[in-house]
């Protein structure tokens, strides 16, 4: 697991504290069911803390599984 | 506080552990604020489950009516300009201008008093933390930004008129102290505001609940301070420049020790023992005290430490004095290696040092002294705390003395036993305050104390002492339940003040008789603290307990000493002792 989606895994696990982390990568909208709307807010804010960057909340629709998520930061955070 | 620790904290919450529940009103979508208010709420109650309820969006008042029979721990209400008028706010279509104004601020005034009637109906027991509006008003005022339009005064005054009216019931955020900790520049979020519905940035929302939590859940105050006296008390050595050079004023460049001192005769009229521990010479400080220009007066001061010896040793015995223990006090010294040899020897205490030359330091500590002393209201009881410690010194020294029967025989002492119908606020102080005499160290907030009234058989009694010495006042409260002829009591404290006077023994006299019960059953449970109350309990029933247990009569009967007090009941006292019988 890359950096990136390791530090996204945690901060899964911080807003869903119930799911396992083995079926962390493959989470999405559909098939975690704490996922709602409240939840999604507050994905976004954990992991605009944990990565210091500003997401695009119009995005937040497309923002629906952790690989798309993961796929977002990847195309977003700056190289170091 | 981040999102992330907040939402951890809220995990590890203790799932068995007694609930809190807070009633969180906001017109706002609460998202992250009730986040910020649970997690605050739960580190500061580690023995509580926390939980929150919110209400409807965009209707605060519509909310707090539906709690008028809520059974909460605690409300909160961060308001919003929004919450007034929508107009107020971002989301709304409403028109701004001038022309819009007069009915934006009748408006407003209409919503406000719906609030404050709506809070006046919430039951007197459960308390209401408020925080007024926070963010800034829209651009909807015809002067620029950095001019204050009349209606925006208008605005605020009625804010101010609000606060004012629900002032007597609620406890309000500190506007001021909130800007310190949120900056107004930047608190509000319009992305967040348009598109989720919280208008608050993540820093602010942290604040706001930050300061919430702290009016629902506030720390114990401090009971005491030792204050060092050259270099603190005021400027100047006094044993080597001379007691008339020591200064503490504007014109000698000295006023942070003039600002020390006046912040210290504060705290002592409003309960706060004061003690002095120096390394000095008695008859120099004895002639800088007196001068008349000493801001914080002698009087004030008890017990008073001045020799050469070490100061943990004088802290020893101011505490003995007292009876209180460490951590319920401040030192403050202008040497960091004083403080560090107090430290050692008194862990959790509170060591801070006097900046004598540093004012932002100064400031600081003035305002941290205000912090760990301040308390919602002062009692009677917090006004003659230093003259009943005093009065205490003839019965420590006393005790353990053989002419100790005498002493106390003459002492003209009236014991009152007063079993209230109503809520008197002194007895839940007493409970969550006390330490040493205390049966089981628990804590209660004002809803559950006040339930407790309501079980069968309950029963409550509040005894205030008084001899030729002077009151005590109200010094101890016991609780607990009838079942038969057997008595549970479940809450006993006394405070410290009331020791080596033998007003424990009589309680336990007053209850065998009130209930005629042949057995009184504890529910003791040993804390780090109350030693005092293990002494007393091996006394009487011949063994040290530790966990509850149940006491003879005939036994308390062979082993209490002689009781030489008058006992009276307070003419506020019901007629029935027990608050609740089983149907």
């Amino acid at each position: 697991m890359d950096h990136i989606a390791l530090r996204l895994t945690n901060c899964f696990q911080t807003v869903f504290p119930h799911l396992p982390e083995g079926e962390i990568a493959a989470a999405s909208q559909t098939n975690v069911a704490a996922w709602d709307s409240v939840a999604a807010i507050t994905l976004v804010n954990v992991i605009e803390e944990e990565f210091g960057i500003e997401m695009d909340l119009d995005q937040l629709a497309d923002l629906d599984s952790f690989s798309r998520i993961e796929e977002y930061l990847n195309r977003e955070m700056p190289l170091s | 506080m981040k999102l992330t620790e907040a939402l951890k904290i809220l995990q590890q919450a203790p799932e068995n552990a007694p609930p809190f529940h807070v009633a969180l009103a906001c017109g706002y979508t609460p998202l992250h604020v009730e986040t910020f208010l649970g997690a605050h709420l739960q580190q500061r109650l580690a023995d509580r489950r926390v939980t929150i309820s919110t209400g409807v969006y965009g209707d605060v008042p519509g909310t707090l009516a539906g709690l008028k029979d809520a059974a909460a721990h605690g409300v909160a209400v961060p308001l919003e300009w929004a919450d007034l008028d929508p107009r107020l706010g971002y989301r709304e279509a409403g028109n701004w201008g001038i022309k819009a104004l007069p009915g934006i601020i009748s408006g407003a005034m209409a919503v406000l008093d719906r609030i404050a009637a709506a809070v006046e109906e919430i039951r007197l027991d459960i308390p209401v933390a408020v925080c007024l509006p926070s963010l800034p008003l829209p651009p909807i005022f015809h002067t620029a930004g950095w001019q204050a339009a009349e209606a925006q005064l208008a605005l605020d005054r009625k804010v101010a008129e609000f606060a004012s009216r629900i002032g007597r019931r609620c406890s309000l955020v500190n506007s001021a102290r909130l800007a310190e900790d949120s900056p107004p520049g930047e608190r509000y979020d319009l992305k967040s505001d348009l598109l989720t519905g919280l208008p608050y940035t993540l820093p602010h929302a942290a604040a706001v609940a930050s300061a919430l939590s702290r009016l629902l859940a506030p720390p114990l105050p401090k009971k005491g301070l030792i204050t060092d006296l050259d270099n603190t008390l005021w400027r100047g050595i006094a044993g080597e420049i001379g007691p008339e050079n020591v200064s503490w004023d504007l014109a000698s460049h000295s006023q942070l020790h003039g600002l020390y001192q006046k912040l210290l005769a504060a705290l002592a009229e409003e309960g706060v023992l004061i003690g002095a521990a120096s390394k000095n010479d008695p008859a120099v400080v004895q002639r800088v005290f007196e001068r008349e220009d000493l801001l914080l007066r002698p009087d004030r001061i008890f017990p008073l430490e001045v020799h050469w010896s070490a100061k943990s040793g004088s802290i020893e015995r101011i505490l003995r004095t007292w009876n209180i223990s460490a951590d319920d006090v401040v030192f403050v010294d202008d040497s960091a290696m004083e403080l560090a040899e107090a430290a050692y020897a008194h862990p959790g205490m509170e060591c801070l040092l006097f900046p004598t030359n540093d004012y932002a330091a100064a400031y600081a500590l003035l305002r941290r002294l205000r912090d760990l002393f301040g308390k919602p209201r002062v009692s009677e009881e917090d006004a003659i705390r230093l003259e009943s410690i005093r009065q205490s010194a003839p019965f420590q020294a006393a005790s353990g003395e053989s002419t100790s029967e005498t002493f106390l025989q003459e002492a003209e002492a009236v014991v009152t036993f007063d079993f209230p119908a109503g809520n008197d606020p002194r007895a839940l102080d007493l409970v969550n305050k006390t330490n040493q005499f205390n049966l089981n160290g628990i804590r209660y907030q004002e809803a559950d104390w006040k339930n407790r009234r309501t079980r069968p058989g309950a029963f409550l009694v509040i005894v205030s002492y008084r001899d030729k010495f002077g009151p005590l006042g109200k010094i101890a409260v016991l609780d607990g339940r009838q079942e038969n002829d057997n008595l549970f009591i479940d809450t006993w404290v006394m405070s410290c003040r009331a020791f080596s006077r033998r007003i424990e023994h009589q309680c336990l006299e007053a209850m065998f008789d009130r209930c005629a019960a042949r057995e009184i059953f504890f529910d003791f449970r040993p804390t780090p603290k109350n030693g005092p109350l293990q002494d007393f309990l091996a006394s009487v029933s011949g063994r040290r307990p530790d966990a509850p247990f149940r006491l003879n009569r005939a036994l308390f009967e062979e082993k209490r000493p002689r009781l030489y007090h008058r006992v009276t009941e307070s003419p506020t006292s019901s007629n029935s002792w027990i608050t609740s019988r089983s149907a």
